[in-house]
């Protein structure tokens, strides 16, 4: 019984030993054998398209992001599909976390995954590659209000469209920035940038709203903007934030418990008609989808931010520079 | 039990045996770390374990080292390392090495303190210098133990460097990391079932190495009388006639 233990045992151990060994001289030039190819073949596909020569600035950067990625539409496979592009590696992080940061301040990783608004690219001072092909589902900023209250009051609508019409991605980013790593106060961060922007005050609201917020801090500094920007004209706002997610806060705003909310245009249409897939990359056609799908809910959506908060390519500023990249689809030219 | 076939055909895929995410270059990526983890740990704890044996001097050093080693958990190490050295192996190879020291240190240094002193007494009273009996006495007769005790660390090392994949190092933990990210349960599964028997292979070869490495005339006294010194000869395993 021992003898035969042993045998099993010293069998597996030697497979596996041998896998390992064989593994070790194989795994490397099976490695460099795997990323040569589609550095030398890849850009001749591009070429014909770009007609350009030489292998892709994209080759010979590795890209970094959530172990999904490479599986994902939004991700690995879009790049590849709609912006033709292959990368050196692929470096397998989180979703637009701690791991990924660090892989790009550390330079293991060239192009990083993380969240359009995401405070790290401030911080950092990372630069967000626009999405010139539009690859991502458009998650732009967009308020939805009561239709019975933007009916009422005119200006509600109009104060909260020219919040919309000042808020920049950059702007979004630099917010969030200040209230979760600064952490100033979503109030004192609110008011400095109701003050940068320079919304006019026209005044001569009147009456109560409530705005209200999910727990996400980005919507609720939204709100707290949307809260100041309404009181400056006159209006007695009452702030109902961190109420949970949609879940909770969908039937709130139909009920009358809240008046007004910030969402992603994309992501909230898609909660709203039952993930029936009508958001597109398109910020124009899915906010207007929004505004069909709110209606028999007595909701109205108004105008959409330039801000999103959605997948974002990003690199390092020395990467951009060295490259001149400002679009993700400069990652598809030449090298050199 | 359909899991089976997954899992089956996930190693029959040679997709997954090719480039880097393959399970070759996983493996070589899983064993170089480990082995260096424990070829360095080995490296620092033995020559110490063995000054501690021989003077006696330092005992209380060396236990309070291997105490505070094992009670760190390995996750949170690589958790604070990775504030500092950022993703990937840089991270997970001090992590990996803080896990080695202190069971080649306990063991080294048990297994010399134990060593019969009449023999040591015998051997100095030869004439011997007192590196002499370090090294053709008390290291020979301490071996079975300190080998058991590289092989607790080399074992332990090989299981805990599946965390590396978490903060972004390769490693067969990348199939499990991965896995769950995918929701793709024969990825799972087949990374655990590779970490599983590589660290089995581990405990053989270490086996392997014991039985040749051990002098010819201590083998006969482990056959007869196993060493019971230490708190690792429990598990070094009985040695064939």
């Amino acid at each position: 019984m021992r003898n035969f233990r042993t045998a099993t045992l010293g069998a597996t151990m030697l497979a596996l030993l041998l896998g390992a060994c064989t593994s070790g001289g194989s795994g490397s030039s099976a490695s460099t054998a795997a990323s040569e190819p589609p550095a030398s073949t890849a850009p001749s596909v591009e070429s014909s398209a770009e007609a350009s020569a030489g292998p892709s600035i994209a080759s010979t950067l590795v890209l970094g992001g959530p172990p999904e990625c490479p599986e994902r539409p939004f991700c690995l496979v879009g790049l590849e599909k709609t912006y033709g592009l292959k990368f050196k590696e692929f470096t397998p992080l989180d979703a637009g976390g701690p791991l990924t940061v660090q892989a790009l301040t550390g330079g293991q990783i060239q192009v990083g995954l993380l969240f359009t608004s995401d405070p790290a690219i401030a911080v950092n001072g990372f630069v967000l590659l626009q999405d010139d092909k539009q690859l991502q589902l458009a998650d732009n900023l967009i308020p939805v209000v009561r239709k019975e209250v933007a009916v009422a009051n005119p200006l509600v609508a109009d104060t909260l469209n020219a919040v919309m019409a000042k808020l920049s991605q950059a702007e979004l980013t630099e917010l969030n920035k200040a209230v979760t790593i600064d952490l100033t106060p979503t109030a004192d961060a609110a008011k400095a940038w109701l003050t940068k922007v320079a919304i006019p005050a026209t005044g001569g609201g009147s009456g109560s709203l409530t705005v209200g917020s999910t727990n996400f801090y980005e919507q609720e500094i939204l709100g707290e903007i949307f809260a100041q920007a309404l009181e400056a004209n006159g209006f007695t706002v009452e702030r109902k934030f961190q109420l949970g997610n949609r879940e909770i806060v969908f039937p709130a705003l139909e009920s009358g418990e809240i008046d007004i909310l910030a969402e992603y245009a994309a992501t909230a249409l898609e909660f709203v008609n039952g993930g029936a897939g009508q958001a597109s990359t398109d910020p124009a056609a899915t906010s207007a989808a929004f505004v069909t799908a709110l209606e028999p809910k007595g909701l109205v959506a108004l105008e959409y931010a330039e801000a999103t908060d959605q997948n974002g390519f990003v690199v390092t500023k020395a990467t951009a520079d060295q490259y001149g990249l400002v679009t993700i689809g400069d990652l598809a030219k030449p090298a050199s | 039990m359909e899991l089976i076939g997954e899992v089956a055909a996930w190693f029959g895929d040679p997709t997954n045996w090719a480039g880097t995410p393959g399970i070759p270059n996983r493996m070589f990526e899983h064993v170089w770390l480990s082995g260096l983890a424990v070829l360095v740990g080995t490296a620092v704890a033995l020559p110490l374990g063995l000054a501690i044996g021989h003077t006696g001097r330092g005992a209380f050093l060396a236990v309070t080292v291997a105490n505070l080693g094992r009670a760190l958990p390995s996750y949170s190490l690589l958790l604070i390392f990775f504030t500092f050295f950022g993703i990937g192996f840089a991270t997970a190879f001090p992590a990996l090495l803080a896990l080695t020291i202190p069971p080649i240190l306990t063991s080294t240094h048990i297994g010399v303190k134990e060593v019969d002193r009449d023999m040591v007494e015998a051997g100095r009273g030869m004439g011997m210098t007192e590196v002499q009996l370090l090294r053709r006495v008390e290291l020979p007769m301490a071996l079975p133990v300190i080998i058991a005790g590289i092989r607790t660390a080399a074992v332990q090392v090989v299981a805990t460097a599946t965390l590396a994949a978490l903060v972004g190092g390769g490693g067969l933990g990348r199939f499990i990391v991965d896995g769950f990210a995918l929701q793709r349960d024969d990825r799972l599964v087949g990374g655990a079932i590779l970490v599983a028997a590589l660290a089995l292979a581990t405990e053989r070869l270490f086996t392997v190495l014991e039985r040749r490495l051990i002098s010819a005339g201590l083998r006969a006294v482990v056959a007869t009388k196993p060493l019971s010194v230490g708190p690792f000869a429990k598990s070094g395993s009985p040695i064939a006639p």
